[in-house]
């Protein structure tokens, strides 16, 4: 038997997809998956405690009571905090993908709702992102019904 | 209010480089743990009962407490596993605490620490994570898309640093100054790892952006080490020393994880730079304590800031001054070694980060620098009062420790 100084790292993949995991929240999302696909709305749900709005939907509140009512919010938005890839990320990523510019991502609060998502902004340069700015969702010519309709946004012009 | 005085008698800390390959796990614990000892004048046959800690799988080994125990003088006696991710350290101090505050056990031997080169500390990450991970490939989300997005600690870092950032009126210059200060104390330092005096902000700002606004000059680094304590009752302790460090009081308080997107409990709706749990563990502490205006009483922080601009962020949830006036103080001097609240006299978990060791590490460096035990990175003022902080969990839970020169009258 051959003894070794080193740590290391087995290839290998565990498709971790494959497991269904009891989550409450997934059903709920999936319901809004499904709008997002059918009728191009984006879907939120209500909390009747407080008020407050999640999006994605969520399956309970902070103020513990269940956010049960339905509700239509905007495809418009405004940036709470943003990040964009610095030199790390070019490393191993074909530059086709990237073309030379960082991507830019975004928490966004969508309006109508009270919770941030993330998504990827476009149209604009990583200088002049701030936080405050308005943003609009870039529906995909085909909605997937996934979160991947949500990934990118370009600025808004009022 | 606990039933019984709680003070350090005894400090360890081990040798903190990036890769141990001359020691074991149990060997390197065993450095801080006998440091430990001879520091109290106390061997393992006085200790009452143990509780230590490490983050679950970093290292490729779980429950090294199970076989380190024999090693650090633990064998057949009560022991306690804490592990609270990045705040494990400051948890085990924690329970350290309780276990001798309840009057249950007199002396009490505390370990934290990481030997992150053992393993690998992406996949002990990954094992945090799973669940919000697997919550998203459950919704068909490619795992290149989850990546894309900027997962792991320097994911939750940069949101929460930029809208610090816009709420605070921190700009990166203060990151680049919040980077220099640490790293020009972890200088002074013999147990810390990233040692850079000197530094000036305008090199760190010259440092690789890693992503914005965080550049590899406002991140910590990854450590072997560890950290022990010896806790007693006040009685003991003043038996054993001149000089103890009284723990007046722990709190801890834990919100919603401050992840920007969707968890596994679906979407998460509280910022990053909130971090209510922090200031609602301080206050609890504060009041414990009997401190009634932490701003003038407290005379040391180290708040727990692997990413510069929590140094700030932190200072101000930890009500040690308004939201938002943490940057002009920092500019104002009074952080410094000679300032009037000296902040992170260790270097901070910036210079140094054995993770489960980390939080224990900030409750430590208040009980040495009260007990006057710094050497060369001693503040100039007297330590009456200091105040430990330690952030973690999955991102949500704040823990919060004060610490005295003189028991609670
Ligand atoms: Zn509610």
């Amino acid at each position: 038997m051959e003894y070794k100084n080193e740590t290391i790292a087995i290839e290998g993949s565990w498709n971790l997809a494959s497991w269904e995991w009891k989550f409450e929240s997934i059903a709920l999302i999936r319901k809004t998956f499904e709008a997002m696909k059918n009728e191009r709305k984006l879907m939120a749900n209500k909390c009747p405690g407080c008020g407050r709005v999640y999006f994605l939907p969520k399956p309970y509140c902070l103020c513990l009571s269940i956010p049960d009512e339905w509700v239509e919010i905007k495809d418009t938005a405004t940036v709470t905090t943003y990040t964009f890839t610095g030199a790390w990320a070019y490393e191993g990523i074909a530059d086709d993908e990237v073309s030379g510019t960082p991507q830019i991502f975004a928490g966004v609060v969508f309006d109508g709702s009270d919770t941030k998502t993330v998504t990827m902004l476009e149209g604009i340069e990583p200088e002049k992102v701030h936080v405050g700015m308005r943003v609009k969702l870039k529906w995909p010519e085909e909605v997937a019904g996934g979160l991947t309709d949500l990934a990118h946004c370009v600025p808004l012009e009022e | 209010m606990a039933k019984n005085e709680v003070a350090v008698v005894g400090v360890g800390l081990s040798k903190h480089v990036s890769k141990r390959r001359d020691v074991n796990i149990a060997e390197l614990v065993w450095e801080a743990v006998s440091a430990c000892y001879e520091d109290a004048g106390l061997k393992p046959k006085d200790v009452d009962a143990f509780a230590t800690g490490n983050m679950p799988a970093f290292e490729g080994v779980n429950l090294p407490e199970e076989w380190g125990a024999g090693h650090w003088g633990a064998y057949n006696k009560p022991l306690l596993r804490i592990t609270t991710g990045g705040t494990t350290g400051g948890s085990v101090a924690h329970g350290g605490y309780y276990l001798v505050g309840s009057g249950l056990f007199d002396t009490v031997m505390c370990i934290a620490f990481e030997k992150q080169s053992d393993g690998n500390s992406t996949m002990g990450l990954n094992t945090v994570a799973l669940a919000d991970a697997a919550a998203q490939l459950q919704l068909g989300v490619d795992p290149g898309f989850i990546a894309s997005f900027g997962g792991g600690a320097v994911g939750v870092a940069v949101y929460q640093a930029s809208s610090y950032m816009k709420s605070s009126g921190c700009t990166t210059h203060h990151l680049d100054k919040v980077s220099a200060l640490c790293r020009n104390n972890a200088a002074l330092n013999p147990y810390s790892h990233l040692k850079q005096p000197g530094l000036t902000p305008e090199e760190v700002a010259k440092t690789t952006l890693l992503q914005y606004p965080i550049r590899f000059g406002h991140v910590c680094p990854a450590t072997d080490g560890a950290c022990a304590m010896l806790f007693t009752t006040g009685e003991k302790a003043r038996k054993l020393t001149d000089k103890p460090a009284y723990v007046l009081s722990c709190a801890s308080a834990s919100d919603e994880a401050a992840l920007v997107g969707i968890s596994g409990s679906g979407t998460t709706n509280v910022d990053p730079c909130e971090q209510e749990s922090c200031k609602i563990a301080a206050a609890r502490a504060y009041e414990i304590a009997g401190i009634k205006d932490p701003r003038n009483e407290i005379d040391l922080a180290e708040p727990y800031s692997p990413f510069a601009h929590q140094l700030l962020m932190f200072y101000e949830r930890l009500l040690l001054c308004d939201e938002g006036e943490a940057p002009s103080i920092l500019d104002s001097g009074s952080m410094n070694l000679d300032g009037e609240l000296p902040v992170c006299p260790s270097g901070g978990v910036i210079s140094t980060n054995a993770i489960g060791a980390s939080a224990m590490e900030r409750v430590a460096e208040c009980a040495l620098q009260i007990m006057g035990k710094c050497g060369e990175r001693q503040v100039k003022k007297d330590v009456h009062k200091a105040v430990a902080h330690g952030w973690g969990g999955a991102v949500n839970l704040n823990v919060v420790a004060v610490l005295s020169d003189t028991p609670r009258r």
